[in-house]
């Protein structure tokens, strides 16, 4: 379903580059709840960020459901953004001025599809994140847990192929942190395939696969079938 | 529609939650459309009582005749009857007098032809005289006058009382014969007109054999072209044969320079309010670069995102448009008697107190605002779809000057002041020829130096602020050094704000400069021409060309020579003739006598043996004006029309000469007495044996004439002291402008300290947290604040100089006929750098308090 075939990632740091990511090649398997672990500066979140689409591989390819996502349009990409990858950040990144439910609405807003029509859609999704009470809240208004909740329904609300993760717990506390994590893990019971970067060992234990980063490179390829609650 | 989206639920949102940022937008868009609008509207309303005053006095009249302004004579009226197609031709003496008295209003006054004007126009008179069977009859008698009842309510003036009227001839007393109806005629100049015999008119004006005008109907089947056509052929050559249409495009000609120059004027404030709405929308993109990155992460196409800022700019510009449009009435109405009374100084009478208010100039300022607006958001709009979804996740560094790289910058602001000096050398070295010796050339150059040097504001502001961290901060205590590094981290976007003071102060620099030189020119033009110590003048203190002036006969001047202790009376009559169908000014003077005690500043061509030369010869002087217009040289001639048919006159010189800036042609008196049989002067300068006793025979000649009519007898200094006053009424927009462009600036200064001071609000907590006292928060913004200002402040100087010296090269000459000297405005540039202080010092007090007033807690929860 996501396949990376021999990818490199250089950024230019002044005038030197330093090579962020190097000749990885992985292949995701619909369905699958991959775990991809690295200490700091291993590379983890720009792969991440380059299986999302937010950024471009200098060498190699990306292709998601056989589709490149490699040397294709700025606009291309964002559609493929739009409507294929729900993306969870560790800040939550929710706009502060729309409330819960129109932060969930927005992905679909921008098809232009109003507001009204996705409003039963994006409600039932903070139902499903259990935020029902909370719907008309701003992100100011929230506890943490729950604003990661409202980013989880934001990016479930396209049905998107894959939904990526970036630390998602990295900002929560341990209880609501494990709230989280479960939600992930009944979402990829329901057939929802999930990337999440962690660099926290229990977090990956929900998952069903463990990749290892180190210094850009592919260390290990661990495959657990899952013991998270 | 999902742009729609996208601007109900994103943007209208943070209009709606930045109230103060909207607010100064939306001022900044309304005040430069105000500008626009409210020029249009005063324009136009002058043109249109101009138009208004001719129609209504043109009455049935398809064609009208018109001469040099002394008149032609009668013998003419006879030629134009004899006409095939012509209906009817009416004579009209077309002229003005002053009600001595009273409000001492200013009157047309025309006098008619009572057996046959009313075939042209209809008179309606009130109904306290209904049983007057033919009041036109009652004129016959030399005596009669009939006024209008608007004039009559005004004046308290009854039927068969007398009133004192001041003509040529002195004071007369008239009676009013009759009070008409505001119908025709009778409804021009609101009110200010008088209807008299055109004999008993001729008589009190000195205009004994001569008419003004002949208005002409012509008989049914005829075209009005074929009938002028005849018209002119039976005529010698110099005489205007024009429907009304035409003559009020003549005064449109008449007022194209100063209406031109007050558009321009109105386009520097829409291109300062342009500047604001760079401003604006440039600091939204910065403040707004996660929600641009999350939008972009989720899925927002780059395009949408520019599309996005567009749209937010286009509802604001709406706003601002549609408030300018209101405001910009409401300037117009406020102002157009001040135009008004300005053109009517300088060019022609008019009574403009309503406004015209035509649609055209309400859509051009609405679409002005809307499209300058557009423009100005089009590069930070684009440069915010530069940001990159990843800042969504991780604080990605955003270079918040998008393509504007220093280096790029430091290009365009190079290219910009190139092309600047490119510009300007041309209109240098073109100057015989007037296709591209162009003034909108030397203005698109004075906009590209204010371009080029905002663009080198980054680069002045890092200098500036180094400078006062080494020198200045240290001595300011914690303050100072806090400001001076808190400027220093941001320095592209506080030139932004730097560079708004910069606009605003070097448009007030520039105007200053440009108006003082003018002032100090025209000055020391009439130091050298005015060496008399007494002037007189009749109906207006300096008998301008459209003023209330009234001239007095030349027999007056013996009679003034006769009084105890005058040296000599000398004569100056001015009137417009027209050449090359444009009307130009000719000045007469006795030169021979003017060169006995004072010299012409001559440009180029004869300078000696001007007197053997000019007097009572058909040689004449020209001004720069004139001859830039024209493209004449000294040797070459140039025909005018007289009122015994065309003659040619050499062109001895051409001279620095202020009177107009239509061009101006100088003659001998007594030449143009011998073309015109013109015996008026306009004013006459009478020099003292001894200046002791100026005020002595001042007050000898006032009693001396006082009786007969009314003198303005000024000592030279008090006339200077008039001139003065009036080039301050010709320069009374610029003065309205420099407020609009201060105003705009301390906007702009305020939008950015907000935005800087929201953006700080995690800085802020932390110094507050560590003990730093509400006060000194303030103090830091404000001080910021105030840097900004005066570093703005005194690059503005510069360009503002630069800028006052290329307008006054390039305008000054062409526009108001004479060359100027450049006088650096030294009292101006004082108050430009302490007004762009405390201006900014001011605008720094609102996001001062904001920032004083930061929660702690709140601040430094702040992600």
């Amino acid at each position: 379903m996501i396949e990376l075939r021999n990818v490199s990632k250089i950024y230019l740091h002044g005038s030197s580059e330093v090579s962020a990511l190097k000749d990885v090649s992985i292949s995701i398997k619909k369905g699958e709840f991959l775990t991809i672990m690295g200490p700091s500066g291993s590379g983890k979140s720009t792969l991440l960020n380059l299986v999302g689409g937010l950024d471009q591989p200098s060498i190699g390819e990306i292709f998601i459901d056989d589709k490149p996502i490699h040397n294709i349009s700025d606009d291309e990409l964002t559609l493929i953004r739009r409507r294929s990858v729900g993306f969870i950040f560790q800040f939550f990144n929710l706009l502060p001025i729309l409330t819960a439910v129109e932060n969930v609405s927005l992905p679909l807003m921008l098809e232009g599809i109003s507001f009204t029509k996705i409003k039963p859609k994006a409600k039932e999704l903070l139902g499903k994140v259990g935020l029902e009470k909370r719907s008309e809240h701003r992100p100011e208004q929230l506890s943490g847990g729950e604003m990661q909740r409202v980013a989880i329904a934001r990016a479930l609300i396209t049905n998107p192929a894959v939904l990526l993760a970036d630390e998602p717990t990295g900002n929560l506390d341990s209880k609501t942190s494990e709230e989280i994590l479960s939600l992930l893990k009944y979402l990829n019971g329901q057939g929802q395939t999930i990337v999440m970067v962690t660099h926290d060992l229990k977090a990956s234990t929900y998952g069903t696969r463990i990749i290892k980063l180190k210094d850009g490179a592919l260390s290990e390829d661990i495959s657990i079938g899952g013991n998270g609650k | 529609m999902s742009l729609l989206n996208l601007l109900r639920f994103i943007s209208l949102r943070h209009m709606r939650l930045q109230k103060a940022q909207t607010f100064m937008a939306v001022s900044g868009i309304c005040l430069g459309v105000a500008a626009i609008v409210s020029i249009g509207i005063i324009n136009n309303s002058i043109l249109f009582s101009f138009e208004d005053s001719i129609n209504k006095v043109t009455g049935k009249a398809v064609l009208q005749i018109t001469g040099a302004q002394s008149g032609f004579p009668e013998e003419l009226l006879e030629k134009v009857q004899g006409v095939t197609g012509v209906e009817y031709a009416v004579p009209i003496i077309d002229t003005h007098g002053i009600l001595v008295g009273g409000k001492e209003e200013s009157l047309m006054i025309l006098g008619i032809d009572v057996l046959i004007d009313h075939q042209i126009r209809s008179y309606s008179l009130s109904e306290d005289n209904s049983d007057i069977p033919d009041p036109l009859l009652f004129l016959a008698k030399p005596d009669s006058i009939l006024i209008t009842n608007r004039f009559a309510e005004r004046e308290k003036i009854k039927l068969e009382q007398k009133i004192n009227i001041q003509t040529v001839q002195g004071i007369k007393t008239l009676k009013v014969r009759g009070l008409l109806n505001p119908e025709g005629p009778a409804k021009a100049m609101d009110g200010n007109i008088a209807i008299m015999d055109i004999y008993a008119a001729q008589m009190a004006f000195g205009k004994e054999g001569r008419i003004d005008r002949i208005d002409v109907s012509i008989l049914k089947g005829e075209t009005i072209e074929s009938v002028k056509k005849r018209i002119e052929d039976a005529l010698p050559k110099g005489y205007n044969v024009d429907t009304p249409e035409g003559r009020t495009k003549q005064v449109e000609i008449l007022l194209s320079t100063f209406q031109r120059n007050i558009n321009l004027i109105s386009f520097i404030a829409v291109f300062v309010g342009m500047y604001l709405i760079y401003n604006a929308v440039s600091i939204a993109v910065v403040h707004r670069k996660k929600e641009i990155g999350i939008l972009r992460a989720i899925g927002t196409k780059r395009g949408q995102i520019i599309r996005l800022f567009l749209s937010e700019t286009l509802v604001i510009a709406v706003i601002g448009s549609s408030l300018g449009i209101g405001f910009g009435i409401f300037l117009a109405k406020s102002l157009v008697s001040v135009f008004g009374q300005v053109v009517s100084e300088i060019y022609m009478r008019t009574s403009v107190n309503e406004i015209s208010i035509s649609y055209d100039h309400l859509i051009k300022g609405f679409f002005a605002g809307i499209i300058t607006s557009i423009i100005a958001a089009m590069f930070p709009a684009i440069s915010s779809s530069r940001i990159t979804p990843i800042s969504a996740i991780r604080s990605v560094p955003f270079s918040e000057d998008g393509f504007f790289t220093k280096k790029k910058l430091g290009i365009a602001s190079i290219f910009f002041v190139v092309c600047a000096v490119c510009l300007f050398l041309q209109y240098k070295l073109t100057e015989n020829n007037s296709y591209f010796h162009s003034s909108l050339g030397v203005f698109v150059a004075t906009l590209f130096i204010l371009i080029g040097l905002s663009l080198a504001t980054p680069a002045f502001l890092k200098a500036y602020l180094l400078f006062f961290r080494r020198f200045i901060a240290s001595k300011m205590g914690s303050s100072g050094k806090l400001a001076g590094l808190n400027l220093q981290k941001n320095i592209n976007r506080n030139a932004v704000a730097a560079a708004a003071v910069f606009y605003g102060i070097s448009v007030f620099v520039s105007t200053a400069g440009f108006m003082y030189s003018a002032k100090m020119s025209v000055m020391r033009f009439i130091d050298n021409a005015v060496k008399a110590e007494i002037l007189i003048t009749s109906g207006h203190p300096l008998a301008t060309t459209g003023s209330k002036n009234i001239p007095m006969p030349l027999d007056m001047l013996k009679e003034v020579e006769k009084i105890p202790g005058v040296l000599q009376a000398d004569p100056f009559r001015k009137l417009y003739v027209s050449y090359n169908n444009r009307r130009t000014l000719l000045l007469n003077i006795d030169v021979a006598r003017r060169l006995s005690y004072s010299s012409f500043m001559v440009v180029s061509g004869e300078e000696k043996n001007l007197s053997n030369i000019l007097s009572n010869k058909d040689n004449v002087l020209i001004n720069e004006g004139f001859a830039l217009k024209n493209n004449i040289k000294p040797g070459d001639s140039i025909v005018l029309p007289t009122p015994n048919g065309q003659v040619s006159f050499g062109v001895a010189a051409i001279i620095v000469e202020y009177t107009s800036d239509i061009g101006s042609i100088l003659m001998d008196i007594h030449t143009y007495q011998r073309y015109w049989k013109e015996r008026l002067a306009d004013t006459i300068a009478v020099r003292v044996k001894d200046k002791k006793n100026s005020e002595a025979v001042r007050k000898a000649i006032q009693d001396k004439f006082g009786n007969d009519r009314k003198l303005f007898v000024l000592l030279a200094s008090e006339f200077k002291k008039e001139i003065r006053k009036i080039i301050d009424q010709v320069f009374v927009f610029n003065y309205m402008l420099n407020v609009i462009t201060l105003t705009i600036a301390s906007l702009g200064i305020i939008v950015t300290l907000l935005a800087s001071v929201l953006e700080r609000t995690r800085e802020i907590g932390i110094l507050r947290a560590i003990g730093m006292l509400k006060k000194q928060v303030s103090q830091v913004v404000v001080l910021e604040s105030m840097l900004l200002g005066l570093a703005g402040g005194t690059l503005g100087c510069v360009a503002g100089i630069v800028n006052g010296w290329m307008t006054l090269d390039g305008f000054y000459r062409s526009d108001f006929g004479a060359s100027a000297q450049y006088f650096i405005p030294y009292a101006s540039i004082i108050w430009a750098i302490i007004i762009s202080g405390l201006l900014s010092a001011i605008a720094g007090i609102y996001p001062a308090r904001r920032a004083a007033k930061t929660n702690i807690v709140e601040a430094l929860a702040y992600e």
